[in-house]
């Protein structure tokens, strides 16, 4: 395979991964958030920078960036879900904006200019440069972060996610603790999302606050859109369709944020339910649509 | 120095206070933030600069950006709004979001990415008050939001459409019971809370004398924060929001770190939703 298509692949299972990870928040449990980027960036950060000061090798790294983002999901679970639906959404918003902020001016994550020279992903000791590996290990990641999606999906945890998303009173009457679990699909994405944000900053070497901003944001909701909210082969499909489309269509790219934009809205008024919602994995093959 | 910024910080605080009118109406009759509500400030200075640009007259150009800012505003409720209205909250809230979105890629894709200046240059004489100095575009700005805010609370309680708007928001059903038109009904709340935006977009832009695609977000997401701020749904509470927020934010910047100035507003929204979720002005939620 060339270069090429091994880069486009281990973004696809990236980005496949911060889409099912936003899953968890927006189609398991109904809250809309617009700063998961945010989330992505913390986990590139603190992975990357405990491998540059060499505070640890990279499997600590790595499950130690899932722990901070998760602990930093947490503190923006307690205030923020004391609202919800659009209210949620702003505030989302508003965090990945601060953390754009906070990383921009502080000194540890090198302002505008990033964190350069990250280590490459260390496995036993020995340092993995060929691409093939990497994306070996992105798809390892990824098959654990599928199976642990299903079996959440349809645990007591994945339905009291589906009850209080569907009807919150209700599920509140069938004494579902709502505060509880919902802090529990923000942490749950954020640990996801922290990965995904550690695999990505060894791969690239390279991150700067621009790549966490709310245009990404807006791209990991679309994917979640487009495939359906809350389906799992959904989120891997848009986020199939939205890393490899943009690279087919480069020189359209200009218009790649209109598109994402007018995306959500048809995807709303003619299929909410996305291209594959509320269709479960044995019945896509054989369908005719 | 804390005058001046009390008094700088107003300014701002009166366009957050003139776009969080938009959203708490929007919200009130809805049930749905607007999203989009920045993108229309900023359509609305457009509106206004480039008509100067080309006819260089203040007066069409004003006309015409509060034209362009109603315009996107009745364009978003018929096609991002009404065909969703009802379904499950995700959906509006995805459909405005792509909206939003979509109106300021749109947006830098039909004018250019780049900060335009207001073809109109002001030499405002000033006053001083105590040591603060107030620009006269300062105090046009500060008089034309609060007679705005007035105009809108008397149409709001004494005209017909207005008292039709608070019906509907408050019991949408039966306010179709008692024969109000309510498809005409959420029009005209997005033609006054569009306007409103839109005035503010062309006050900022002549204030600080950019226009570009990107200057509706912040404004935008801040004067959401406004609205929560001071009680969503509550009239007062979005004006009381605005400037708060405002001088707040001029305070923090002056005072604390200007590099976090835009952080200020979140800040305040996260504090608010912990002490009092309700807001300043809100009455008990439900």
């Amino acid at each position: 395979m060339s270069v090429y298509i091994l880069h486009v692949l281990i973004m696809v299972s990236i980005f496949a991964m911060l889409a099912l990870s936003l899953n968890i928040s927006v189609g398991f449990a109904g809250l809309v958030s617009l700063g998961h980027a945010a989330f992505f960036g913390i986990g590139a950060y603190a992975s990357g920078l405990i491998m540059i000061k060499e505070l640890g090798s990279f499997p600590a790294a790595f499950l130690s960036a899932g722990l901070i983002t998760a602990i930093l999901g947490l503190a923006l679970a307690l205030p923020a879900l004391r609202v919800k639906d659009d209210y949620l959404a702003i505030v989302t918003l508003g965090f990945g904006i601060i953390v754009g902020i906070i990383l921009m001016n502080l000194e540890v994550t090198g302002g505008p200019d990033g964190l350069v020279g990250i280590p490459p992903v260390t496995l036993w000791g020995k340092p993995l440069y060929s691409k093939a590996g990497f994306l070996i290990l992105c798809a390892l990641i990824l098959g654990i972060m599928i199976g642990s999606m299903y079996t959440l999906k349809y645990s007591k945890i994945g339905r009291a996610w589906a009850a209080i998303r569907d009807n919150d009173v209700t599920a509140s009457f069938m004494g579902i603790d709502i505060y509880g679990y919902k802090t529990m699909a923000i942490v749950v994405s954020a640990f996801w999302a922290g990965l995904a944000g550690s695999l990505y900053a060894h791969y690239t070497a390279y991150i700067n606050p621009h790549t966490f901003g709310m245009h990404t944001s807006i791209m990991i909701l679309s994917m979640v859109v487009l495939g359906g909210i809350g389906s799992i082969p959904g989120s891997l499909l848009g986020a199939a369709l939205l890393t490899i489309l943009p690279e087919v269509l480069r020189p359209l790219a200009d218009y790649q944020d209109i598109f994402y934009g007018g995306l959500l809205v048809a995807m709303m008024v003619f299929r909410p339910q996305g291209i594959m919602g509320r269709v479960k994995i044995t019945e896509i093959f054989g369908r005719s649509r | 120095m804390l005058l001046q910024q009390l008094v700088n910080g107003l300014v701002a605080g009166c366009a957050y206070a003139l776009v969080a009118l938009g959203y708490t109406m929007i919200f009130g009759i809805l049930g749905i933030v607007n999203f989009a509500q920045g993108e229309i400030y900023m359509y609305g200075a457009f509106g206004a600069v480039l008509t100067l640009a080309a006819t260089g007259n203040l007066a069409l150009a004003i006309v015409a950006g509060i034209a362009a800012a109603c315009l996107v505003g009745v364009l978003l409720e018929r096609f991002a709004f009404r065909p969703v209205r009802g379904m499950h909250p995700l959906i509006p809230l995805i459909s405005a979001i792509g909206a939003s979105i979509f109106l300021s890629s749109l947006a830098r894709l039909i004018f250019g990415p780049e900060d335009r200046s207001f073809p109109l240059e002001f030499h405002p004489g000033s006053h001083r008050f105590f040591g603060a100095e107030l620009t006269e575009l300062q105090l046009v700005i500060i008089l034309v939001s609060l007679g705005l805010m007035v105009v809108l609370w008397l149409f709001l309680n004494l005209s017909k459409h207005g008292k039709a708007i608070m019906a509907v928001a408050m019991d949408s059903d039966a306010a179709r019971l008692s024969g109000i038109n309510v498809n005409a009904a959420y029009v005209t709340t997005f033609i006054l809370g569009s306007a409103l935006s839109g005035v503010a977009g062309i006050l900022m832009a002549i204030y600080y004398n950019a226009t570009a695609p990107g200057m509706g977000l912040l404004p935008g997401l801040k004067a959401f924060s406004a609205a929560i701020l001071g009680g969503v749904g509550s009239i007062p509470g979005a004006i009381v929001g605005g400037l708060v927020l405002g001088v707040a934010e001029n305070l923090g910047a002056a005072y604390l770190s200007s590099h976090f100035k835009d952080a200020f507003a979140f800040i305040a929204l996260v504090l608010v939703l912990i002490i009092r979720p309700r807001g300043i002005m809100g009455s008990s939620r439900s």
